[in-house]
């Protein structure tokens, strides 16, 4: 039981990271906090559900789909509001409650559209039978939401690692203002990021009916909380702790449902107060100077 | 100090005495509570995101302790209403202590961390292993002690008792040192001031007051579940409340519960999705283009707001 | 043998994980005398200044404050006792009005009975006129000037001024160096961070130089510029650690 609440718990800290990493990567390049980011999951989610129910589109196609349409979605969103923001004195706890309202409109929006009812696709149409890997079984649904998962966390790692306008926006991570200073196109390179956060969100969402259940339009909040804690106990705005953070969330939530499952819903907001507590900056955030 | 009495008495007292008399014209008195409940949620958001600039985003938590401290007492107490509102203010303070080490953190952590520990302790309360203490997800039935005008009284000496304390807060030093704590608190340490203190006491008369609203909440409405309890929209409604009319001011989050709470109820009653969608415009649009709230259209051009 | 100096700093260290900001310095500054503290940059002079006023304890070493050691005591204590600073760049409360921003000095900070009153420090450096403004709306030498009037309004026996003159336009300099001169007149102790040589020459009784956190020379300015291995330091660029 303990082998397979690991390895299970691996499995979904795969998606995990997935589900924090728009949300992450939005926060480190522009430090706002998009709290619409589960709302986006769940845009996702309904998108994906459509396209399959509507049209008979298998969820990896859709996940390509979704992956473009929702960058593109994300652009014009950026320069509405993403500018002027920043331009605020205090755009870090703004932007808390500026997408708190962007929230409500996608809520509002999805609750008029699609009713309250809860969506699903079954799992079956990610592929038959349950896989065995060393020596337990998993659902297919399962891997396959994970190897995804993996595959955009390493298409992001190669974009800002290996890409030039990647570094430039690990640029702009380190210092908004000597980015600035030193001739960077930062709105572009900022755009470029949002576009793809909100992008990974929607894709996100795509695998979430085999991961965390059937879709509503208020799912957004749960979502949210989970994601916040996988970035936290990694280090806000850095791309390689989200990956630790969502392997550490995966496996705690799967040993909670396993030995303590009345209380495993618990986990992500305990979780997150300890890791700020004992570490501010996160588990790989730096030691930062005070003044 | 004068001023502050001054701004007291042009301010609350007209805001206090209307609310004292409305009931006699007006018949209900569920929403007239529930304006009292949000002026005195958002005042006491006020004294902390406001004076010192820490958004608390699971404010409500103080308010669900409050509640589930007065349900408590009078559960397993037996009781008296005004011992079972100490309760609720303990209760609140109580939580205020042990989350007092998250004003080590800033920023957006603060906020996120804050509506953690929120989120955790309606868990908690709502967990059905604790049926027999909380009575877990089904709720609290307070029949005993329901009495409507008593606690709409109760109410109306706590707004007042908050807005003594935000006039005093927009006028003495105390509250001056509030905001250079806020501004820049490692310049507010070279001005003197003792800067975890300061916020610390902020932080906990900010909950005092949320645990006391959360308890004549119960106390009036007397039959309720942890997730009416613990409903994050009292944090947003309270902070877009303060926000709307300008913090750090006494007169803004007034103005801001009274429009706002009172566009709420002419919409958001019948159709509650068209009333989510307007007003999530109005914050989208607020912050955008009004960050500083209504007061700051006047504060601009030189004017002081109450 | 001389009284003891107001400000005695002995071997004083401080680490930020592996890197060595001080290394062991050890200086005094008398009443009434000017200290410049001069280095390459990342040689730990704001450091240095980070510490004595509270704002990091210090690892290693004592800081000895009127015969007291007061290493390691938070800062708004010592701001009371009479130690104070100013910032590099300015850090005034940007949303109250300068009125308020020495105000709240004067009242929360007040070293002894006789700190001037709010009045007076806005008069001496010249923001009578801009009480009434908010912080935020003043230029940057006004800024400046603002963040010494906060200090100031505390009346300190100990200043620290982080690298003021940067940015000012000549007056300004002028100015400045007259003013930092007429407050150790009056008896007050200085410790100015500063690169321009003009303004150290003009303002410091005696310099310290500083690099790779220990201080290298330890005399008058001139004396430091005909040394070779502060010569060396700033020729050479062997600033370790950036």
């Amino acid at each position: 039981m303990l082998a397979h609440a690991i390895l299970s718990g691996l499995v979904f800290g795969c998606y995990f990271t997935l589900v924090g990493l728009g949300l992450n990567l939005i926060f480190g390049v522009m430090r706002i906090v998009n709290l619409a980011h589960g709302d986006v999951v769940m845009l996702g989610a309904f998108a994906a559900f459509w396209l399959f129910a509507l049209i008979g589109l298998h969820p990896l196609i859709s996940s390509v789909i979704v992956l473009a349409a929702f960058a593109l979605l994300g652009l014009p969103v950026y320069y509405l509001v993403v500018p002027r923001l920043l331009a605020a004195r205090d755009s870090e706890m703004l932007s808390i409650i500026l997408f708190f309202g962007v929230q409500q409109i996608i809520e509002a929006l999805a609750t008029i559209a699609f009713g309250t009812s809860e969506r699903s696709i079954p799992g079956r149409v990610l592929g038959r039978g349950p896989l065995h890997v060393l020596g337990q079984t998993l659902p297919v649904a399962w891997i396959v939401s994970a190897a995804v998962s993996l595959l955009a966390v390493a298409l992001v790692y190669l974009y800002l690692y290996r890409s030039r306008v990647g570094t430039l926006t690990r640029a702009v991570m380190v210092s908004r203002d000597e980015a600035l200073a030193s001739g960077i196109d930062v709105h572009r390179v900022s755009a470029l990021a949002f576009a793809i956060g909100v992008a990974l969100a929607g894709l996100a969402g795509v695998f979430s009916p085999f991961m965390l259940g059937s879709a509503t339009p208020a799912m957004g909040g749960d979502v949210n909380l989970a994601a916040f804690a996988v970035i936290v106990i990694g280090s806000l705005g850095d791309p390689r702790g989200t990956m630790l953070g969502g392997l550490i969330y995966g496996v705690a939530l799967m040993l909670m449902q396993t030995y303590m499952s009345a209380w495993a819903n618990l986990l992500p907001n305990l979780l997150l107060i300890a890791v700020l507590l004992v570490r501010p900056t996160g588990l790989l955030g730096r030691q930062v100077r005070r003044a | 100090m004068r001023r502050g009495v001054r701004e007291f008495v042009t301010v609350a007292l007209p805001l206090l005495a209307a609310l004292a008399l409305a009931p006699l014209v007006y018949s209900n008195e569920l929403l007239l509570f529930n304006f009292i409940m949000f002026l005195i949620l958002a005042q006491g958001l006020n004294a902390i995101y406001g004076f010192t600039g820490y958004l608390p985003f699971g404010y409500v938590g103080f308010f669900g302790a409050g509640a589930y401290g007065f349900a408590l007492a009078v559960m397993h107490l037996d009781a008296t209403p005004l011992p079972a509102m100490a309760c609720a203010g303990v209760a609140a303070l109580a939580l205020g202590v042990v989350l007092t080490p998250l004003l080590r953190l800033s920023g957006a952590y603060f906020a996120i961390a804050n509506l953690a520990a929120a989120q955790a302790v309606y868990q908690v309360i709502s967990n059905p292993a604790l049926q027999d203490i909380t009575k877990g997800p089904y709720g609290v039935t307070l029949s005993s002690v329901f009495a409507p005008a008593l606690s709409y009284g109760v109410a109306l000496i706590i707004l007042a008792a908050t807005l003594i304390l935000v006039a005093w807060l927009r006028n003495a030093r105390f509250g001056l040192a509030l905001q250079a704590i806020r501004e820049d608190p490692v310049s507010a340490a070279m001005a003197g001031v003792a800067v975890v203190r300061g916020r610390t006491i902020a932080w906990l008369l900010s909950a005092l007051i949320a645990g006391l609203a959360g308890g004549v909440f119960a106390w009036h409405i007397s039959v309720f579940y942890p997730e009416t309890a613990f409903d994050l929209s009292f944090s947003i409604f309270a902070i877009v409340f303060t926000l709307f009319g300008g913090a750090a001011t006494q007169l803004g989050p007034i103005l801001g519960v009274l429009l706002l709470y009172g566009l709420y109820n002419v919409i958001g009653i019948t159709v509650p999705q068209y009333f989510q969608l307007i007003y999530g415009v109005l914050i989208v649009l607020l912050v955008l283009f009004l960050p500083d709230g209504l007061a700051s259209l006047v504060t601009r051009r030189g004017f002081r707001v109450p | 043998m001389s009284p003891e100096p107001l400000l005695r700093v002995e071997r004083l260290g401080k680490r930020f994980g592996g890197f060595r900001a001080l290394d062991g310095v050890s200086f005094h500054i008398d009443r009434g005398e000017v200290l410049g503290l001069v280095g390459p940059n990342g040689s730990g002079k704001t450091t240095c200044i980070n510490v004595i006023s509270g704002l990091y304890p210090p690892d290693e070493g004592s800081v000895l404050f009127a015969g007291r050691n007061v290493g390691g005591r938070k800062p708004h204590l010592l701001a009371r006792s009479g130690i104070n600073r100013t910032f590099q760049s300015p850090r005034p409360f940007l949303s109250l009005t300068v009125r308020e921003n020495v105000e709240i000095a004067a009242t929360y900070g007040r070293a002894s009975e006789a700190a001037p009153t709010v009045d007076v420090v806005l008069e001496r450096l010249g923001l009578a006129a801009e009480a009434a403004r908010r912080a935020e709306d003043l230029n940057s030498a006004q800024q400046k000037l603002l963040d010494l009037a906060r200090a100031l309004a505390t009346g300190p026996r100990l200043l620290l001024v982080d690298e003021i003159a940067a940015g000012l336009n000549p007056a300004e300099l002028l100015l400045m160096a007259e003013r930092l001169r007429a407050l150790a007149a009056e008896g007050m102790a200085l410790l100015v961070v500063e690169h321009l040589m003009g303004f150290l020459e003009r303002v410091t009784d005696r310099v310290i130089v500083m690099n790779a956190g220990r201080e290298i020379f330890d005399g008058t300015l001139a004396g430091a510029v005909r040394d070779a291995e502060v010569v060396r330091v700033f020729l050479g660029g062997a600033a370790h650690g950036g």
